[in-house]
C-alpha cells in the first residue's frame, strides 16, 4: 500500500516536473542564446558552455559600436519608444471610455445592455484584419495611417473590451448596499463612482490596465497593417533582426527578451489577476 | 415619491451618459466593419481609391480555386489538433496544479509566462529551437536515439509544428482556467467521497471532470476562435510556406491584400472566415446552454 501510495506521489512530481521544463526551457534556451557570440550560437552540437557576452544587447540598445561608438539612437530603440506611446495611450484612452462604461452597464439599467456588451466582446473573437483592412483603407485616405493616434485608435479593438469586460464582473462583485448609503446621503450617480467606487476598484482597474497594455504591447497584427516607419512597434523590430538571407540570431534573442520584459515582470508579481484577466471576467 | 422619480430620471441620464464614449467608440469600430463588409463585395485593389461593386464574384472565384478550398481544411484541422491536444493537457496540468505539494506552486509561476510574452517572441524561440540542422530539438531526439525531425521546413510535418508552439503558448491559458474550475469545487463534496473510499481517479472521474464541464466549453469557445484567426505564429515561423503547408485562411488573407493587392479578394476571405468561427462559436455556446439548462 504504501509502496503504491509512493509511487503515485513520485508519479506526480515526476509529472510536474516533466511541465516544468516543457514550459520554462524554450526562454532559458533563447535567453542563453542573448548572452552567446555568433560561434557559439551556431556551433553544432549545442554549446551549453561558453564565455557570456553583453554585445548583442549593447549592439541592440546602442548600435553596432556599443555604447563607446555611439553615434545615434538604433531602430529597436525607436521601436521600443513607440510600442511604449502605442500601449500607453490605448490603455490610457481605453480606462478613461472603460471604466464609466463597465459601471453604468453595471448598475443602470441601460437598455440592450447585455447586446452591446456582447458586441464589445465579439471584437475579441473576430479575425483582426475584419476591422484593421478596412481601417488600413479609411487611413490611407484621412491621413491617420502611421500615426501614433491612428495606432492608439485602432488599439482600442484589442483594450476596450478587455477593460470593459473585466471591469464589468468587478462591479458585479461589489455589493450594492455601500453605494445605495451614498445615494440616499443624496450623492449623484457621478460622485458614487468618484468617490465611494474608484477607491474600492483600484486593484481591479490596475489589474484590467496592466492586463491590456500587454495584450496591446505582444500585438503584431496591428502594426503590420497600419504602422510605417514612423511609428513601428517594438514586436515588428525583433522581426526586422530577420533579414532575407539570414537570421542575427544573437540580436534576435536580446531583441525578444527586451520585448519580454514587460510580460515577465507582471507574469511574476501579479498573476493572481491573470486567469480573469485572461477570460476577460468569466472566470473569477 | 415625486423627488425619488426625479432622482431616478436623472441618475439613469447620468448612466447613459457614463455610458456613451465608449459606445461612441464602439459605433466609430463598426463603421470599419461594415465598410469591410461591403468590400468583400468590390474588387477593391490595394492603392486605388476606386472599386466597382462585383457582387459575390470574389466568393464565386475563390470557391473555384482548388488553393482557397485546402486553406479551408487546414484551418479546420489546425483548429481541431489545437483543441484535441490542448484540453486533455491543460485538464492534466491543471490537475497536478491542484496537488496540495511544493513544486506545484513552482509549475504554476512558470506556467503565465508563455501567455504574457509576445506570440512573436514565442514562435521565434521555437523556430530557432526547431532548425533542422543545428537546433537543440533535433540535438534533443537525436540523443535519445530517435532520428532528426524536419519541423516547420518539411510539408508534412510544417502544420503539425505549429501546433506545439501553439500548445506551449496556450496550454497554460487552459489550465489556469481549468485550476480555477477544479478549486471551486466545494471541499466537502471531495472529503465525503474521500471518506467513502474513493480513489482519487474515481473522485477525478465521477465529480472533478463533470465539474469542469462548463470550464471546457469555455475554454474550447476560446481557443477555437483564436485558432481559426491564428495570425502571428504563423507569420513569424513559416508565414504559410514551405509550399503551402501551413497557409491558413487567415494568412492567405493577408498575403492577398498585401503581397497580391485584391483587397476585395482578401476581405471575401476574412469575411467568410468570420462568418465560420461565428457559427462555430455558436454551436459551442448552444452546448453550454442545454447543459446548464439540465
Amino acid at each position: 500500500m504504501s509502496f503504491l501510495k509512493n509511487t503515485k506521489i513520485f508519479s506526480i512530481y515526476l509529472s510536474q516536473i516533466f511541465f516544468f521544463i516543457f514550459f520554462i526551457f524554450p526562454i532559458i534556451w533563447i535567453l542563453i542564446m542573448s548572452f552567446k557570440e555568433f560561434r557559439d550560437i551556431i556551433a553544432y552540437p549545442p554549446r551549453f558552455i561558453f564565455k557570456p557576452t553583453l554585445d548583442n544587447y549593447s549592439e541592440i540598445l546602442f548600435g553596432p559600436g556599443g555604447i563607446a561608438n555611439f553615434h545615434r539612437l538604433p531602430d529597436y530603440v525607436k521601436y521600443l519608444f513607440n510600442s511604449a506611446i502605442i500601449s500607453g495611450g490605448a490603455v490610457l484612452l481605453a480606462t478613461v471610455l472603460g471604466v464609466p462604461a463597465a459601471y453604468a452597464l453595471a448598475r443602470g439599467n441601460i437598455r440592450g445592455r447585455m447586446h452591446i456588451a456582447f458586441t464589445f466582446l465579439s471584437f475579441r473573437f473576430a479575425p483582426e484584419l475584419m476591422v484593421i483592412l478596412p481601417m488600413f483603407l479609411i487611413y490611407t485616405q484621412i491621413g491617420l495611417y502611421d500615426t501614433y493616434i491612428g495606432l492608439i485608435l485602432a488599439h482600442q479593438l484589442i483594450c476596450l473590451p478587455l477593460i470593459i469586460w473585466i471591469m464589468l464582473s468587478f462591479f458585479q462583485d461589489i455589493p450594492t448596499a455601500i453605494e445605495e448609503a451614498a445615494r440616499v446621503d443624496g450623492a449623484s450617480v457621478f460622485l458614487t463612482l468618484r468617490a465611494v467606487i474608484l477607491p474600492i476598484a483600484g486593484p481591479g482597474i490596475a489589474s484590467a490596465t496592466i492586463i491590456a497594455f500587454i495584450f496591446s504591447w505582444n500585438n503584431l497584427i496591428f502594426g503590420l497593417v497600419l504602422a510605417g516607419s514612423d511609428t513601428r512597434p517594438v514586436t515588428m523590430g525583433i522581426l526586422q533582426t530577420m533579414t532575407f538571407d539570414q537570421i542575427k540570431w544573437g540580436l534576435m534573442a536580446s531583441a525578444a527578451m527586451i520585448s519580454a520584459v514587460p510580460g515577465m515582470l507582471i507574469a511574476i508579481y501579479l498573476q493572481k489577476y491573470i486567469t480573469r484577466g485572461l477570460t476577460m471576467g468569466a472566470v473569477k | 415619491m415625486i423627488l425619488e422619480n426625479r432622482l431616478s430620471v436623472s441618475s439613469r441620464t447620468s448612466y447613459y451618459l457614463m455610458f456613451a464614449p465608449a459606445l461612441i467608440m464602439l459605433l466609430a469600430v463598426l463603421y470599419p466593419f461594415f465598410q469591410g463588409v461591403y468590400t468583400a463585395f468590390t474588387n477593391q485593389k490595394l492603392y486605388l481609391e476606386s472599386s466597382t461593386f462585383i457582387g459575390i464574384g470574389n466568393f464565386l472565384e475563390l470557391f473555384k480555386n482548388d488553393e482557397f478550398r485546402d486553406s479551408i481544411y487546414r484551418t479546420l484541422l489546425y483548429t481541431l489538433a489545437v483543441i484535441s491536444v490542448q484540453l486533455p493537457l491543460g485538464v492534466t496540468v491543471a490537475w497536478l496544479l491542484n496537488q496540495n505539494n511544493k513544486i506545484q506552486s513552482l509549475l504554476r509561476n512558470t506556467l503565465v509566462l508563455p501567455l504574457l510574452i509576445p506570440p512573436v517572441v514565442a514562435g521565434l524561440m521555437w523556430k530557432t529551437m526547431m532548425q533542422p540542422q543545428s537546433g537543440i530539438l533535433n540535438w534533443l531526439l537525436n540523443n535519445i536515439g530517435l532520428p532528426s525531425f524536419s519541423w516547420l521546413s518539411d510539408t508534412n510535418t510544417a502544420l503539425i509544428s505549429v501546433v506545439l508552439i501553439d500548445t506551449w503558448v496556450f496550454t497554460p491559458f487552459a489550465a489556469l482556467i481549468f485550476l480555477a474550475g477544479l478549486q471551486s469545487i466545494p471541499n466537502d463534496m471531495i472529503e465525503a467521497a474521500q471518506i467513502d473510499g474513493a480513489s482519487s481517479s474515481l473522485i477525478f472521474r465521477a465529480i472533478q471532470l463533470p465539474w469542469l464541464f462548463p470550464y471546457i466549453i469555455l475554454v474550447t469557445l476560446f481557443r477555437v476562435s483564436d485558432s481559426m484567426k491564428s495570425f502571428e505564429l504563423f507569420y513569424v515561423t513559416t508565414r504559410g510556406g514551405p509550399l503551402n503547408a501551413t497557409r491558413t485562411l487567415h494568412i492567405t488573407a493577408y498575403e492577398e491584400a498585401f503581397r497580391w493587392a485584391n483587397v476585395g479578394r482578401a476581405m471575401a476571405i476574412v469575411f467568410f472566415l468570420w462568418i465560420i468561427s461565428y457559427f462555430l462559436s455558436i454551436f459551442i455556446m448552444s452546448k453550454w446552454k442545454r447543459k446548464s439548462e439540465n
